[in-house]
C-alpha cells in the first residue's frame, strides 16, 4: 500500500487548488470550420495579456475560467485565418468560433507567435502532431497517401522497411503501439502485408502520435499512442472528393442530414485487383478495401451523438489453393455531454474486432482466428480555471480471443474441426490527469492511472509440473516445451490470475523566455496483451494474447528530458528530447519457437527485459513557400532474457543460460542512426513540389558463422543474436503536385500528383538470405529488396 | 501443419521483390563436429543399418569436410526402476580411412551389428564418440511410424505453372501424439504433427518446384519422429530453406541432441552452463522408414 501513500500529497494538493478558485467567469463553446461546421481539435485560444490561454479539445470544445476583466482572445490554428476578438468577462457565457481556411496566399504569411509560445509553455513533450495535408503531399510508393508511412519521417519513428507492416517508436515493437481510431483500438494498421495503411487520408482529421509524456488518460500499450479521429461530416452541405491512383481509388462523400445540425460521412477505398500478379497467369487475387463512415446528431447546445464505423478488409487470393481474408472492424457510439460551460463529458461504447480466415485446399482446411472487445469509455473534462484543468475518467474493456478455428474444408478431407482455447479478459483503468499551471514559467501535467487486469477462466488450462511449461536442458543449453500433466477446464467466471497496476505520469515544462523552455517527463505504463511475432515485422497471421498464469504484463518506465527553441518568430523551431525506456517482463521466444496454431503458447514464451534510449533532434521551417524538417534520431533498442533463477531439485541446482545466454542483443527494431529529411516548395499557384529522404542504419540481423550438411539439407548456423546489420537503408522520393488553373473558374476542384519513389534506385536489402543454389549447387547469399524506382501519377478531386 | 501456414506469409514478400546475390563476407567461427546419425530403419531386413558419418563444419561457402574419430561405439540399455535388464553395444569401425563414414566393425571377433528384433524391445540407444580428445555422447528411442497408403501425382500447382503436385495419403496412429518426417528427396522434407487429424486418414499435397521427364520414378518415404527431433528438423528445414523479407523468424543455431561431455565429471561440473560455446552439431536418431513411389506421367 505505501504506493498508494506516496500520490496522496498530489490529491491534497489538487483539492487545495480547487478552492482557491473564486470571482470568476466562463466562457466555453466549440470551434469551427466555417464552410463544413467540422469541429476543429487543438486551435489556440490565446490571451496574451494574460500570457495563457487554452486549446480546443478532439470534439472541438473549449472553456476559459479568467476574473473579471475585458480580455482580447486571439484565436489561431494552422491553416487558418486568425480570429482577434475583445471579450468581457462578467458572466458564463457560450461563444462559438468559426474559422476559415487560408486562401492560398503564397505571400510570406505573418504568424501569431502565441500558437509557438503555448507549445514552448506546454508539458506536453514527445509528442508530434502531423497536418492531414502534410500527409497528402508526403510522396510515397505508388502515390497512395499513407498516415503511418508519414510518421516514419519524424524523430524516433522508423519500420522494418518496405512491406513492413506497423511502426516502431523509440525502439518498441510495432504491438507496443496504441492505435486509435475515433477511440477505438485498431489492431492491424495495414494492408496488403505492410504496403498500405489502413487509414484513408481523405475521412482523416487529425492525427497525433505520443511518444512519451502519454497522459494517464492513455493506457495498455507501452510504446506509443496514435490517436486518429475522423472528419464528422459537412452539416452546411454536400461535397465529395476523391482520388484516382495507380494502385487503389478513393471516393469520399458527406453532407448535411439535418442542415447545421446533423451530419454523415461516408468513404470508400479500393484497391484494384490482380495489380501485384503480373508475373503469373494463373487465377490469383490480392485487393484490400476500406470503409469509413460517420454519422453525427446535435442534439442541442449541450448533447452530441456521434456514430462511426470502419470496416477494411484484404482479399489475397491463389487460384483455388489458397485464399486468405483478414482486416478490421470498429463501431462507435459517442455522447458528448455538457454538465457545464466548465464540465465536458464523453460516453463512447465501442465495439472492435480483428479477424483473419484462411483457407488452404491443398491440405484441406479453413482456419480463422481473432480478437474482439467491447470497450466501455467515460472520459469527463473539468476546466476549473485558465490554469487548472483537471481530467477524469473510467475504462473497460472485455476481451474474447480466439487463438486460432480449424475446420475441414471438404467431407473428404482428413482434418478434425478443432477450436483452440478461447480466451478471455477484462481490462478496467480508472484515471485522473491534471494539466496545472504553477506560474507564468512553471507548468505541470501530473496524473495517475490505476489498471486492473483480470484473466477469466476458459475450457482447458495446462497444468505443469512445478507451474514450469518451459523446461531447460542442462546439457544441451536448449529450452523446450514441457509436457503438461494435465489440463483444468474452469468457468468463465473464475479468475485465473489478475493484476492491479498504478501508473504514475508526471511532466513539466519550464519556460526560460517565450521562445525556450525545458521540459521533463517521467511514465509509467502497463501492457497486458501481447502479440505473439517473432518476425521482424508483424504479420497479419499473428494473434494477440493475454496476460495470464504464464505470461506477465509488460511494465514500462520511461523518462525523458527535452529542450524546445522557437527562432525568427516561429518561422523555425527546434525540439530536442533524450529518453531512456526500461520495459519489464517483455516477452521473447525460445529458439525455434512455434507460434502458428500452437495452443500452448507458454511453452515457448520466457518473460525478459528490454531498454532502449536515445536522442532525437527535429528542426522544422513552419512558414513560408518552403516548409519542411530534418530529423535525426541516434539510439540503440535492446533486450535480453536471462535464466531464471535456479531452483534446487533432487539437492540438483537447475541452473540455465538464459536466451542468448542471458545476452542483450539488439532488437530488430534497432536503427542507431537514423535521419529523415522532408520539404515542401510552393513554386507558384500551379506546382508545388515535395521531397523526402530517409536514411537509416541498417536492421540487425544474423549472417551464418558456418554451414553443416544434415541428410542432404545445407544448414547454416549462427552465433549470438542479431550481431550483424544489413546494408544500411537509404532512399529519395520527389513529387509534384499540379494544380490546373482551370479551377479557378468552376466548382470541380482538381489536382495532379506526378511522384518518384526511390529515384535513385537503391536495391535497400529487406533481408539476406543464405541458401544453396538447387541449380548449381552452390551455397550463396540472396539479398531481396522489394521496390526498385516507382513512379506514379495519382488525380485528385474535389466537389 | 504449421509450416504450412506459414506459406501465406512467404510468397507475399515473393510478388513484390527482386533477388540478386551479392558477396556478403561472413563472420568465421572455429569449425565444429556434424554428426550425421540419422538411421532408418526398414524392419523387414534383419539387421539395422547402422551408419554414422563424421564431417567438420565449414565457412557458409565452402564444403564440410570428413573427419575421422578415435572410437565410435553405440551400446543400448533396457532399464526398468534404475536397474538395467538387458543390453548390448556395437563398435562402429571407419569404411575406409579418412571416409568420416562408420558402420558396425567387420573386422570384430563378434558380430557388431544390431538384429531388427532388437528394436522390439523397450531401448535407450546411447552413440558414443571420442574425436580430437573430445568426448561427445547422444541418446535415443526407437520411433516407428506408419505406412503410406498412396501417393499419386495431381494436376494443380501453387505459386507456378512448373510446380508438380504430388498427394501423399497416410493414417495416423490413433490415440497417440505422433510425429512424421517426410523425406521427398532432393533435400525436400516436411514435418507434420497429428494434432489435427489425430487418428483419421489424412491426405495433403505436397509441390516440388519442378517439372519432372514423364517416366520419372520419385521416391517418398515417411519416417517416425519424437517431438524432439521434430522441432530439430522443423527448424533444419526452415534454417535451410528459402523464408523471405520481414516475415522471416529469428535465426538461430540449431543444437542437436550430440553433446560434449568432456569436462562433465558429475562432481563438480554438473551441467554445460559455464561453456555454452561448447557443442557439436548433428543429430543421433534410430527410426522405422516406409516407403512409396509414384511414376510421373
Amino acid at each position: 500500500m505505501h504506493s498508494i501513500n506516496r500520490f496522496l500529497p498530489i490529491f491534497f494538493f489538487l483539492i487545495s487548488v480547487l478552492g482557491i478558485a473564486q470571482n470568476r467567469y466562463t466562457i466555453s463553446g466549440t470551434v469551427t470550420e466555417a464552410s463544413s461546421n467540422e469541429t476543429l481539435i487543438g486551435v489556440t485560444i490565446a490571451i496574451p495579456s494574460l500570457r495563457t490561454g487554452v486549446t480546443t479539445n478532439e470534439y472541438g470544445f473549449y472553456s476559459l475560467t479568467l476574473p473579471q476583466g475585458t480580455y482580447e482572445l486571439q484565436i489561431t490554428y494552422l491553416g487558418f485565418e486568425d480570429i482577434v476578438e475583445t471579450v468581457t468577462f462578467d458572466q458564463n457565457r457560450k461563444m462559438n468560433f468559426r474559422m476559415t481556411e487560408k486562401a492560398q496566399i503564397l505571400e510570406e504569411v505573418v504568424v501569431t507567435e502565441n500558437v509557438e509560445k503555448l507549445n514552448i509553455s506546454k508539458p506536453q513533450m514527445s509528442v508530434n502532431t502531423l497536418a492531414v495535408q502534410t500527409i497528402k503531399n508526403i510522396p510515397v510508393v505508388l502515390g497512395e497517401a499513407d498516415i503511418i508511412k508519414s510518421l516514419l519521417l519524424l524523430p524516433g519513428v522508423s519500420n522494418a522497411g518496405e512491406g513492413a507492416s506497423g511502426f516502431n517508436v523509440r525502439g518498441g515493437a510495432a504491438d507496443q503501439n496504441l492505435i486509435l481510431l475515433d477511440e477505438a483500438t485498431i489492431f492491424n494498421s495495414s494492408h496488403l502485408f505492410g504496403f498500405f495503411s489502413v487509414f484513408n487520408p481523405d475521412a482523416i482529421k487529425d492525427v497525433k502520435l505520443f511518444k512519451g509524456a502519454i497522459p494517464s488518460r492513455y493506457g495498455g500499450r507501452v510504446s506509443s499512442v496514435l490517436e486518429i479521429f475522423q472528419k464528422e461530416g459537412n452539416s452546411k452541405e454536400f461535397k465529395m472528393n476523391g482520388g484516382i491512383g495507380v494502385v487503389a481509388s478513393r471516393l469520399l462523400a458527406e453532407g448535411p442530414i439535418v442542415k447545421d445540425k446533423s451530419a454523415f460521412l461516408i468513404g470508400g477505398r479500393a484497391s484494384y485487383a490482380h495489380l501485384f500478379l503480373p508475373l503469373f497467369d494463373v487465377d490469383n487475387t490480392a485487393y484490400f478495401y476500406d470503409l469509413n463512415t460517420k454519422l453525427n446528431y446535435r442534439l442541442n447546445a449541450n448533447n452530441n451523438l456521434f456514430l462511426s464505423g470502419y470496416f477494411g478488409r484484404d482479399v489475397f487470393a491463389i487460384s483455388d489453393n489458397f485464399e486468405n481474408i483478414y482486416g478490421n472492424s470498429v463501431l462507435n457510439l459517442r455522447w458528448n455531454h455538457l454538465f457545464s460551460d466548465k464540465l465536458f463529458s464523453n460516453l463512447s461504447l465501442i465495439y472492435s474486432d480483428f479477424y483473419y480466415g484462411l483457407e488452404l485446399d491443398f491440405v484441406g482446411f479453413k482456419w480463422n482466428s481473432g480478437i474482439r472487445n467491447f470497450n466501455l469509455k467515460y472520459d469527463l473534462k473539468h476546466y476549473l480555471s485558465d490554469t487548472f484543468q483537471v481530467n477524469y475518467g473510467i475504462n473497460n474493456i472485455y476481451y474474447t480471443f480466439n487463438p486460432g478455428k480449424i475446420v475441414p474444408n471438404s467431407p473428404d478431407s482428413g482434418i478434425l474441426e478443432e477450436q483452440l482455447t478461447k480466451k478471455y479478459a477484462d481490462e478496467f483503468a480508472a484515471y485522473v490527469d491534471v494539466e496545472h499551471s504553477l506560474s507564468a514559467a512553471l507548468s505541470l501535467q501530473y496524473g495517475l492511472r490505476l489498471s486492473h487486469f483480470i484473466r477469466f477462466g476458459q475450457d482447458e488450462l495446462n497444468v505443469y509440473e512445478n507451474d514450469n511449461p518451459v523446461i531447460f536442458d542442462p546439457f544441451l543449453l536448449v529450452y523446450q516445451e514441457a509436457t503438461p500433466i494435465g489440463t483444468v477446464s474452469s468457468k468463465r467466471g473464475e479468475q485465473l490470475a489478475s493484476f492491479t497496476n498504478l501508473e504514475p505520469r508526471i511532466a513539466l515544462a519550464y519556460t526560460l523566455n517565450p521562445e525556450q523552455s525545458v521540459k521533463a517527463s517521467y511514465t509509467r505504463i502497463t501492457q497486458y496483451l501481447h502479440l505473439l511475432s517473432n518476425t521482424s515485422s508483424p504479420t497479419p497471421l499473428d494473434v494477440w494474447t493475454p496476460s495470464g498464469p504464464f505470461v506477465k504484463p509488460q511494465i514500462l518506465d520511461q523518462y525523458a528530458l527535452g529542450y524546445f527553441r522557437t527562432l525568427s518568430e516561429g518561422e523555425f523551431s527546434l525540439e530536442t528530447e533524450v529518453f531512456y525506456k526500461d520495459i519489464q517482463n517483455r516477452i521473447d521466444y525460445i529458439d525455434g519457437a512455434n507460434l502458428i496454431a500452437n495452443n500452448a503458447i507458454e511453452q515457448v514464451i520466457l518473460n525478459g527485459q528490454a531498454r532502449a534510449y536515445g536522442l532525437e533532434l527535429l528542426v522544422r521551417k513552419n512558414e513560408g513557400r518552403f516548409k519542411g524538417w530534418v530529423a535525426y534520431t541516434l539510439s540503440r533498442s535492446e533486450q535480453r532474457t536471462p535464466g531464471r533463477t535456479p531452483s534446487f531439485d533432487n539437492g540438483r541446482s537447475n541452473r540455465e543460460t538464459g536466451i542468448n545466454f542471458s545476452n542483450w542483443y539488439s532488437t530488430p527494431y534497432d536503427k542507431t542512426h537514423d535521419v529523415s529529411l522532408y520539404g515542401s516548395y510552393d513554386l507558384n499557384k500551379k506546382w508545388r513540389f515535395n521531397t523526402n529522404f530517409v536514411y537509416q542504419t541498417g536492421q540487425p540481423t544474423n549472417y551464418p558463422v558456418g554451414q553443416f550438411q544434415f541428410e542432404g539439407l545445407t544448414v547454416p548456423f549462427y552465433g549470438l543474436r542479431n550481431e550483424e546489420r544489413l546494408p544500411d537503408y537509404h532512399r529519395l522520393d520527389i513529387s509534384a503536385t499540379l494544380t490546373p488553373k482551370k479551377n479557378d473558374k468552376r466548382k470541380l476542384q482538381a489536382e495532379w500528383v506526378f511522384s518518384i519513389y526511390n529515384v535513385y534506385s537503391r536495391m535497400n536489402a529487406a533481408s539476406i538470405n543464405f541458401r544453396r543454389n538447387q541449380d548449381t549447387g552452390v551455397n550463396e547469399a540472396v539479398r531481396t529488396s522489394i521496390f526498385g524506382i516507382v513512379p506514379a501519377v495519382t488525380y485528385n478531386f474535389k466537389f | 501443419m504449421k509450416r504450412l501456414l506459414v506459406f501465406s506469409l512467404i510468397f507475399t514478400s515473393l510478388l513484390l521483390s527482386c533477388e540478386d546475390v551479392i558477396d556478403v563476407d561472413l563472420p568465421d567461427q572455429d569449425t565444429r563436429l556434424v554428426v550425421n546419425g540419422l538411421i532408418r530403419v526398414d524392419e523387414t531386413e534383419p539387421y539395422v543399418p547402422v551408419e554414422i558419418s563424421l564431417t567438420l563444419s565449414s565457412n557458409f561457402f565452402e564444403e564440410n569436410v570428413p573427419t575421422s574419430a578415435e572410437s565410435v561405439l553405440i551400446t543400448y540399455e533396457e532399464i526398468e526402476d534404475n536397474v538395467v535388464i538387458n543390453q548390448g553395444s556395437s563398435t562402429l569401425a571407419e569404411t575406409s580411412p579418412g571416409s568420416g563414414v562408420y558402420i558396425p566393425d567387420p573386422n570384430f571377433s563378434s558380430d557388431q551389428r544390431i538384429p531388427t528384433t532388437t528394436l522390439d524391445r523397450d531401448y535407450v540407444y546411447t552413440l558414443f564418440i571420442r574425436h580430437q580428445g573430445r568426448l561427445y555422447l547422444a541418446q535415443t528411442k526407437y520411433v516407428r511410424t506408419v505406412p503410406i497408403n498412396s501417393v499419386r501425382q495431381g494436376t494443380g500447382t501453387l505459386f507456378g505453372d512448373n510446380e508438380t503436385e504430388i498427394i501423399v495419403n497416410f493414417t495416423d496412429q490413433p490415440n497417440v501424439d505422433n510425429f512424421y518426417l517426410f523425406d521427398f528427396g532432393f533435400g525436400e522434407y516436411l514435418v507434420t504433427e497429428d494434432e489435427f487429424y489425430q487418428g483419421q486418414e489424412f491426405e495433403f499435397s505436397f509441390f516440388y518446384e519442378d517439372s519432372f521427364e514423364t517416366g520419372t520414378v520419385l521416391d517418398i518415404s515417411v519416417m517416425g519422429s519424437d517431438q524432439t527431433f521434430y522441432n530439430y528438423m522443423d527448424q533444419l528445414i526452415e534454417q535451410s530453406g528459402d523464408i523471405q523479407g520481414p516475415f522471416q523468424t529469428p535465426v538461430t543455431t540449431v543444437r542437436g541432441n550430440v553433446f560434449d561431455v568432456t569436462d562433465l565429471d558429475n562432481i563438480d561440473v554438473l551441467d554445460n552452463v559455464d561453456q555454452p560455446e561448447v557443442f557439436p552439431l548433428g543429430y543421433f536418431a534410430l527410426v522405422q522408414e516406409e516407403k512409396a513411389q509414384v511414376t510421373i506421367n
